[in-house]
């Protein structure tokens, strides 16, 4: 036996080991797959062995599934179904090899892993909170090649296997002995020696596989025909209604599961390859993979050059107690932080709490909390009139109005109330930091934390470097975002930052659009086809048309003709018009139903140009702004600008983000529909960026 | 005993029972005020060591309240906590047990109060129902549940008030305003008197309002959060003698006294004080509202609690060598108007000093000026776990404000025992 699979013998059983020698981390890369090949050929040999545990020698890591990387690399439907059958091939010969098998988890198990995991007799698992089993291949626009599709089904049933192949769900180990993923659960501390101990019991016929029993819904869903294709029809309607047919990865699962759950025999294997296949060459599935890396990098990226320990925040503070403040406390709370919320208005303290409340019934509601938590984490918030409490915040945020003379006020108390080493990060969407700093007698502390709403579910922050900002500071309010589950950007301190002086244009083209023939409703259409998870008009409606009204006016200033505000928000504004929290915007909403409002935006009339050039001017304005934020370095790169757009603005991941798209469609290509733009529409908004320009001009790319 | 300071302390408004309190259970209140104490002091939660709170109607849900306090207010788990009950003294109890605490070396910083919520105080079935609700669940055939379901009465499904069996006495058999009926014939307090004296302390706090303000926090109440409290609500506005007269006598019907209107309140609140050694306060730059000259409790014959604060203000003054005059300002926790005026005349009668004082001289006359200064529990209510930590620190606050050295703080205990603290300021 060679490389990383290593086979002892105790007792009679055979204890065969994965260890990489490379890293630190075990992957099912094609070479250690080549590996577990031959070492399956020897072990179908063995006749002294009375069964085989199958462990690794990571600490954390069982198998963390295939190497992506290797994904990432196929580029055709042959290439891909050779994969998924060599790799099915090698899990067969462990399946049918002549004595049981075990599969001791302890740590996580993925992919790639957890199908090798199925295909042994037995899997048992720690308590550890580092199990982690599932297949989530689908949030990388594929699915589980390797003999996962047809096993897990006939293991735990079609309704128990949709959550782990369909949604992509990940399972603690308590979880996954409920589901059956799993047949037993050991303590962490004697696992090596209870795994063997089980192994033993197997080998002498003392163990049994425990079926769950079923109730009379799962019999009829999963062991009829008609059942099942209720429920796979049901669960297409699902997939459709979430991903709008943008993601083929679900439908491709769920249209193999109709041919291939119920039917025993080997031809399913096969099926699942050509499925993978598919799926496998798919700019989606290729874009995905580039999302996920690009996640992942981002995660831990080093943006500053500075090294702390660790962000020092025992207690944050928080002033303006608005929907963002209050969701800010909500979120430090439920991380364990004390939060202590200023503002000059009672009711304003008591909303922050309610929104607090809310956010934290419904998690309690969808059970990623536990009840008694609700209480436990509302009592980490404590709310005054007055500045009482602040002095001993290690971070103090502020939201209040956003008007720059309120804001220096504002920091100018805080920085003589709080000692030099406290941060003051402000949340402002808009308006300078530097500026702010300048009121303050400690500039260096002072930065921008900028949150997107809703701040429980947006995952980006906009972390701004002020002119004075220190890269300590920086470096804390980093790790402090990182400890709140946020990923963080570093932009410069420039007006819009980088996310709203992208979005804002697109809103702003949206409303001048309103204005040429189309309905909101059309337009909507329209960005919602092309993968935004909410239209431009109703997603105006939902920020609120004042506050968008607001930046889309500090933008103008800062940058002029091209940002000139569309005429119709001007009338909206002064028709009173102030989007959902009012009921009424461009829309007018009633519950979960919305109309068009016909007071501002009947769109009557047909359009004069065609939608594919309405969507173009709405995604193209993105992109050549995107290019002179990279050209005025507001950010370092176009891969910051992918993550921001698709985290803050939630620009759709299977297209790569926004300037992978960008690079897609090719610069040249671009710069000839905004000179056309600048003809047929305005010659101010679609002004070539220089750096568009030179980048169509050499036929580059963004992402060099 | 070392000197203990009180560095500040701070309350929740005082709600009557099933009023805006309802929906909040003690837990809460006292996390609350717990919080509220660190950010007013800026004090950092780790540096507290422990918290005691008063409480006599514990939580069913919240077993040792005070650690279930500590924890939901952001003290680490690595603290301690814990729950007293001297009865209506648990106020006083969860102070001077931090002040033993701290002279003992055993904490430097304890965070001491009360929580009281009597809204939730629960309703219990009785006995027999209890008895049978048990063997029903226990029951295994078809037969045995229909068997004992026909045992049931409609009386199994009428619960007491656990209330109401809690302000009973069982050691005489007489409740709380029953003792102050006695108490009020023993002295014979008139109706009048009583009266005069509840409407007085209704007046005494509406005229207060702005000075209770610095000692109270605004509590913003589940679901909607969109009603702040932040004033006691118990008491009257437009309280007058003739409204007073009005009532009937609650505890005897026929020849009593003792009336809603001069009774304290049933009532939900918290308080929370910060408590160290004086040196460390000063060496922390702290300032300090005040320090513990002495304390003690005693007890006497349950059937006539209402006279405890005679009995240990006695006490008190004797032990620490400090005459009745030379104390500032009086704080008496007005259970009931009777209890307190009776308690009041003890300390000066002659009669009453020969038969129960050593020495037999009267203690001394309390000028009603410098008693219950900004009103009392008649007019505020009286949470009984909490009382006692409000009246140490509303008499601090009332002393700071008048720029006076001692003050004497003290309440009759259900039960029969006083309990009474020497306050100091320099």
């Amino acid at each position: 036996m060679s490389g990383a699979w290593k086979l002892t013998l105790r007792e009679g059983i055979g204890i065969f080991t994965f260890d990489n020698p490379d890293s630190d981390v075990n992957v099912l890369t094609s070479e250690h797959l080549a590996a577990l090949d031959a070492a399956l050929d020897e072990l179908a040999g063995r006749t002294d062995l009375a069964a085989l545990l199958l462990t690794s020698a990571k600490p954390r890591i069982f198998v963390a599934g295939a190497d992506i990387r290797e994904i990432e690399k196929i580029h055709t439907k042959e290439d891909a179904f050779a994969k998924a059958e060599r790799g099915k091939a090698i899990l067969a010969k462990l399946e049918n090899l002549k004595y049981p098998t075990v599969c001791a988890i302890n740590g996580a198990c993925l992919g790639g892993g957890f199908e090798l995991a199925l295909a042994c007799s037995f899997r048992v698992a720690s308590f550890s909170p580092n199990v982690k089993i599932g297949l989530p291949e689908v949030n990388l626009g594929i699915l589980p090649g390797f003999g996962g599709s047809i096993r897990l089904p006939r293991l735990v049933g079609l309704l128990g296997a949709m959550p782990l192949i369909l949604a992509g769900k990940i399972v603690g180990p308590e979880e996954a002995l409920k589901f059956g993923l799993v047949d037993r659960l050991f303590s962490e501390k004697t696992f090596t020696e209870d795994a063997f101990a089980f192994t033993k019991a197997v080998a002498d016929g003392r163990e049994e596989r425990r079926e769950p029993k079923k109730n009379w819904m799962k019999r009829f869903f999963e062991d009829t025909p008609p059942g099942r294709a209720i429920a796979l029809s049901k669960a297409k309607k699902d997939v459709l209604r979430k991903t709008k047919g943008h993601y083929p990865a679900p439908l491709e699962i769920l249209r193999l599961f109709g041919r291939t759950y119920g039917k025993g025999g080997s031809a399913s294997y096969r099926l699942e390859s050509e499925h993978f296949a598919r799926l496998g060459t798919t700019d989606v599935s290729k874009n995905l993979i580039r999302a996920f890396f690009l996640s992942e990098k981002y995660k831990k990226f080093r943006w500053t050059k500075a090294t702390v320990a660790s962000d020092g925040v025992e207690k944050c503070g928080v002033v303006g107690a608005g929907v963002m403040g209050g969701g800010i406390a909500q979120l430090a709370s439920h991380r364990g932080i004390p939060v202590r919320v200023k503002d000059l208005n009672e009711k304003a303290l008591g909303g922050a709490l309610k929104e607090a409340f809310g956010l934290y019934k419904d998690a309690a509601k969808r059970k990623k909390i536990k009840k008694c938590e609700i209480e436990n984490k509302m009592s980490l918030i404590s709310v005054g009139l007055t500045n009482d409490g602040l002095k001993g915040c290690d971070i103090v945020i502020e939201a209040v109005l956003e008007d720059i003379g309120v804001k220096q006020k504002v920091f100018r108390e805080l920085d003589a109330l709080t000692a030099p080493s406290t941060l003051l990060a402000s949340n402002t969407s808009s308006l300078s930091v530097t500026k702010m700093a300048e009121a303050c007698a400690h500039p260096e502390r002072v930065v921008g934390l900028h949150f997107f709403n809703p701040v429980n579910r947006m995952p980006l922050v906009e972390v701004i470097r002020g002119e004075k900002s220190s890269e300590e500071a920086l470096e804390r309010t980093i790790l402090f975002s990182r400890r709140l589950g946020k990923t963080v950007i570093l932009v410069a301190d420039r007006p819009g930052f980088l996310v709203n002086r992208l979005l804002l244009p697109y809103l702003n083209e949206a409303a001048y659009l309103l204005r040429e023939g189309f309905s909101a409703e059309r337009i909507d259409g329209v960005a919602e086809r092309f993968g935004m998870p909410m239209g431009p008009v109703e997603l105006a409606d939902q920020v609120g048309i004042d506050v968008g009204y607001k930046v889309a006016h500090i933008l103008q200033e800062a940058f002029g003709a091209r940002m000139k505000v569309a005429p119709i928000l001007e009338d909206a504004k002064n028709l009173g018009l102030l989007g959902k929290k009012s009921g009424k915007g461009f829309y007018a909403y009633d519950g979960k139903k919305r109309t068009p409002n016909p007071a501002i935006a009947g769109g009557s009339g047909s359009a004069r140009i065609s939608e594919e050039d309405a969507l173009k001017r709405m995604i193209y304005i993105m992109i050549n702004e995107a290019a002179r934020c990279i050209d005025e370095k507001v950010v370092d790169s176009a891969a910051t600008v992918d993550v921001g757009m698709m985290m803050g603005a939630g620009f759709p991941p299977f297209r790569g983000g926004l300037l992978a798209y960008a690079d897609s469609v090719g610069a040249p290509a671009i710069l000839k529909d905004l000179e056309r733009f600048q003809k047929e529409a305005d010659a101010a908004r679609f002004e070539p960026a220089p750096y568009l320009r030179a980048l169509a001009a050499r036929d580059g790319k963004f992402h060099a | 005993m070392k000197k203990i300071a009180i560095v500040q302390g701070v309350r929740t408004p005082f709600v009557k029972a099933w009023t805006s309190f309802q929906k909040v259970p003690a837990q809460k209140l006292g996390a609350l005020v717990v919080a509220e104490i660190l950010q007013r002091t800026e004090f950092k939660p780790k540096d507290v060591d422990e918290v005691i709170m008063g409480c006599v109607g514990q939580p069913i849900d919240a077993a040792n309240v005070a650690r279930v306090i500590a924890l939901m207010a952001g003290i680490p788990k690595d603290k301690r906590a814990y729950t007293v009950n001297r009865n209506c003294a648990s106020g006083f109890e969860a102070v001077t047990s931090a002040a033993e605490k701290i002279n003992a070396g055993l904490d430097d910083v304890v965070i001491a109060g009360g929580a009281e919520s009597m809204s939730s105080a629960p309703l219990v079935y009785s006995e027999q129902a209890t008895g049978l609700f048990f063997k029903l669940q226990r029951a295994k055939t078809l037969s045995q549940r229909l068997g004992l379901m026909l045992q049931f009465r409609p009386k199994h499904f009428a619960p007491q008030s656990a209330l109401q069996m809690a302000l009973t006495d069982p050691s005489c058999g007489l409740n709380m305003g029953q003792t102050a009926e006695v108490v009020a014939k023993k002295f014979g307090i008139s109706r009048l008197r009583q009266d005069d004296f509840a409407l007085e302390s209704h007046k005494r706090v509406i005229a207060a309002r702005a000075k209770l303000s610095e000692e109270i926090m605004t509590v913003f109440t589940p679901p909607a959060f969109d009603k702040p409290v932040t004033e006691d609500n118990g008491v009257r506005e437009g309280q007058s003698m003739e409204q007073l007269g009005k009532l009937k006598p609650v505890f005897d019907r026929r020849s009593g006294t003792v009336t809603a209107g001069n009774s304290s309140q049933i009532t939900d609140g918290a308080c929370a004080i910060l408590m160290m050694e004086e040196t460390k306060a000063k060496a922390l730059g702290l300032p300090v509202l005040g320090t513990i000259r002495g304390y003690d409790y005693t007890g006497l014959e349950p059937s006539e609690m209402g006279l405890g604060p005679a009995f240990v203000m006695e006490r008190v003054l004797r032990k620490t060598g400090v005459p009745l005059k030379e104390i500032d300002l009086f704080e008496i926790n007005e259970a009931f108007a009777a209890q307190v005026l009776a308690s009041v005349e003890a300390l000066a009668s002659k009669k009453f000093a020969e038969e129960h004082f050593p020495g037999g001289l009267p203690v001394g006359e309390i000028d009603p000026a410098r008693l219950n200064v900004n009103g009392g529990g008649i007019a505020l209510g009286h949470p009984v776990g909490v009382t006692g930590a409000r009246l140490v620190l509303t008499c601090l606050l009332e002393m700071k404000r008048r720029g006076l050295k001692k003050g004497l703080v003290s309440l009759c205990v259900g039960g029969g025992q006083g309990g009474a603290i020497l306050l100091e300021r320099e």
